[in-house]
């Protein structure tokens, strides 16, 4: 009977325990997994963004369509720019009116929707290029005023750093959770079964021996409960993506992707050396006979 | 993991004819020099025993309530440490047996307990194998020794069923069976008779008896007096912390002590 035998029929004799301790690791993977993959999508965001700028520049009321044409021209000629899209005054008013009845808004006088040129860039260095186009474009007479949505990459930034911080911090619990009550689960489960350690060391077992079935229930304690909490997550995620996935996209610039399969792997891996390690560590003063 | 030292230190000493040691088979198997135990300091248990029992002798001992009978018996299989004195089997010093050399030692060692100590919901199969599964012995050679040694105390073909739901008679079979399975040099039985009624206390002693025959050596603890008059054996009262000797026939020097506490 391997150790592998062994620990199958202890699990088997002991499953409520396990199930319990199963349970627990699962709810506090879900945690750390939920968190993992929130930092994960707005970290692609966040790459997104990085690599693709975008700018409005917003023109003088008084402009000619001639000087419209020129810096359009000028625009497209210039590197990394991808796109370059006149929005007069009058679409301007009808986007933002769209599908909305607001008395106020359309109220407003055709000034209050200026016309602009929407500049999209595309590039490595899409950023960095794109602040140079905006200071240039600054500096045109028919020009009001450009805006590139710095701002908004600051505070993604902001929002990730945090978002990894949270995560960290999560990760540190679930670690402590996933130890503590695997070892615990152990422990009850070495006190159920005294009479088999008891008799394993008095007909000459190793302690090796004895230890080795609890660590590989401990393993799977942990593996299996990182598992149940990767495919809960992934359940609730597909819940969710299908409900706002065309507007989510389109407002982010980018579909929601779950957490990598190498992710989900390594939680996977996580709690099973979690799991093993906290047996491990439980079992280290066996019973003294 | 194996240590190499404590495989050696008792595999080798373990067959009779050792050809590296000769004169290993008529040493004694078990000497007591001069053992003290205290559980605590103000009530020693054992207070200078001395005994020394051959290869192959089948000894009773005996004695009142808390004399010490299950305290020599777990320095023996390392379960204590002596706090003075030695305990010499096969010609080593139990108390000095690393921690690792333990497990080497009780492969050596079959036990039988009053309480049976059965996993219940093992089968007997799995009650009775474990000893060899713990060296490893490939399950289907285990099966079959299980097998014979079922058949040796009485249980042939109940090897399937599980451990609980035996009779207490039955289960004592069975936990002798397990402590035989390994082939032993020395078998302990600490009060193995304790739960069973006299007829069947007297079958297992039977037992013990035919497995002394084939050459273990047999220690046998109980204060059950009528087991000690069903044959002349040797017999060892542990009184006092030490050992006294009770040569064969000489029952007389029995009814002096008491035996019973209660
Ligand atoms: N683990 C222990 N801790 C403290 N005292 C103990 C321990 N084990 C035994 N003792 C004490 O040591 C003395 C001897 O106990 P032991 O069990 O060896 O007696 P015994 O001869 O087997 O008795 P019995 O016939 O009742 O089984 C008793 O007084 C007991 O209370
Ligand atoms: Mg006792």
């Amino acid at each position: 009977m391997t150790p592998l035998d062994r620990a199958w029929r202890g699990g088997r004799n002991d499953w409520r325990l396990h199930f319990l301790s199963i349970f627990s690791v699962a709810v506090a993977f879900v945690c750390l997994a939920a968190a993992l993959l929130v930092v994960f999508n707005v970290q692609g965001i966040r790459a997104r963004w990085a690599s693709s700028g975008r700018a409005s520049v917003y023109l003088d009321p008084g402009v000619t369509e001639e000087q419209v044409r020129t810096v359009e021209r000028a625009l497209r000629a210039t590197a990394g720019v991808t796109t370059v899209r006149f929005v007069s005054s009058a679409d301007a008013r009808r986007e933002l009116l769209a599908d909305r009845v607001d008395d106020v808004l359309a109220a407003l006088p055709p000034e209050a929707f200026p016309a602009s040129l929407e500049v999209g860039l595309e590039g490595d260095d899409a950023t960095a290029r794109l602040d140079m186009v905006a200071k240039q474009l600054s500096a045109l007479p028919m020009v009001d005023r450009v805006e590139t949505y710095g701002t908004w990459s600051q505070r993604l930034g902001a929002l990730l750093a945090g978002g990894v911080t949270a995560a960290a911090i999560l990760a540190i619990i679930v670690l402590a959770a996933v130890v503590s009550v695997v070892s615990s689960t152990i422990r009850l489960v070495l006190q159920r079964r005294h009479i088999e350690v008891e008799v394993l060391k008095l007909v000459g077992a190793t302690d090796a021996f004895v230890r080795r079935p609890f660590v590989i229930e401990g393993a799977a304690q942990g593996a299996i409960g990182a598992a149940v909490a990767v495919a809960v997550l992934g359940f609730l995620y597909a819940i969710v993506r299908s409900q706002f996935d065309g507007q989510l996209g389109a407002m982010l610039g980018m579909t929601p992707t779950f957490l990598p399969i190498l992710a989900q792997a390594g939680m996977v891996v996580l709690g099973a050396l979690l799991g093993a390690g906290a047996a491990f560590l439980s079992l280290r003063r066996l019973l003294s006979i | 993991m194996d240590t190499p030292t404590g495989k050696r230190a008792f595999g080798q000493a373990l067959r009779a004819g050792n050809r590296f040691d000769v004169t290993a088979a008529q040493r004694p198997i078990l000497v007591f020099e001069g053992v003290h135990k205290a559980y605590r300091a103000d009530a020693p248990v054992l207070r200078g025993l001395n005994l020394e029992i051959q290869r192959g002798e089948f000894v009773f001992i005996t004695g009142p309530s808390g004399a010490g009978k299950s305290t020599l018996l777990r320095l023996l299989y390392a379960a204590e440490q002596v706090d003075a004195g030695r305990i010499l089997f096969m010609g080593r010093e139990v108390g000095r047996l690393s921690a690792a050399s333990i497990p080497y030692l009780r492969r050596n060692i079959g036990i039988v307990f009053q309480d049976f100590k059965l996993v219940q919901n093992w089968s007997v199969l799995e009650n009775v194998g474990v000893p060899l599964e713990v060296l490893g012995v490939a399950p289907r050679i285990i099966r079959t020794r299980v097998g014979e040694v079922l058949e040796r105390v009485g249980l042939a073909g109940r090897g399937k069923d599980l451990a609980g739901t035996l009779s207490g008679g039955e289960q004592q079979r069975v936990a002798v069976a397990r402590a035989i399975v390994g082939e032993p040099a020395l078998v302990l039985a600490d009060e193995p008779t304790g739960n069973l009624d006299p007829q069947l206390a007297v079958d297992l002693l039977g037992l013990f008896e035919d497995i002394h025959e084939t050459g273990v050596t047999v220690l046998f603890a109980t204060h059950d007096r009528s087991l000690l008059d069903v044959r002349p054996r040797r017999v060892v009262i542990l009184d006092e912390g030490k050992a006294t000797d009770v040569p064969d026939g000489l029952e007389e020097e029995l009814e002096d002590i008491d035996l019973y506490v209660a």
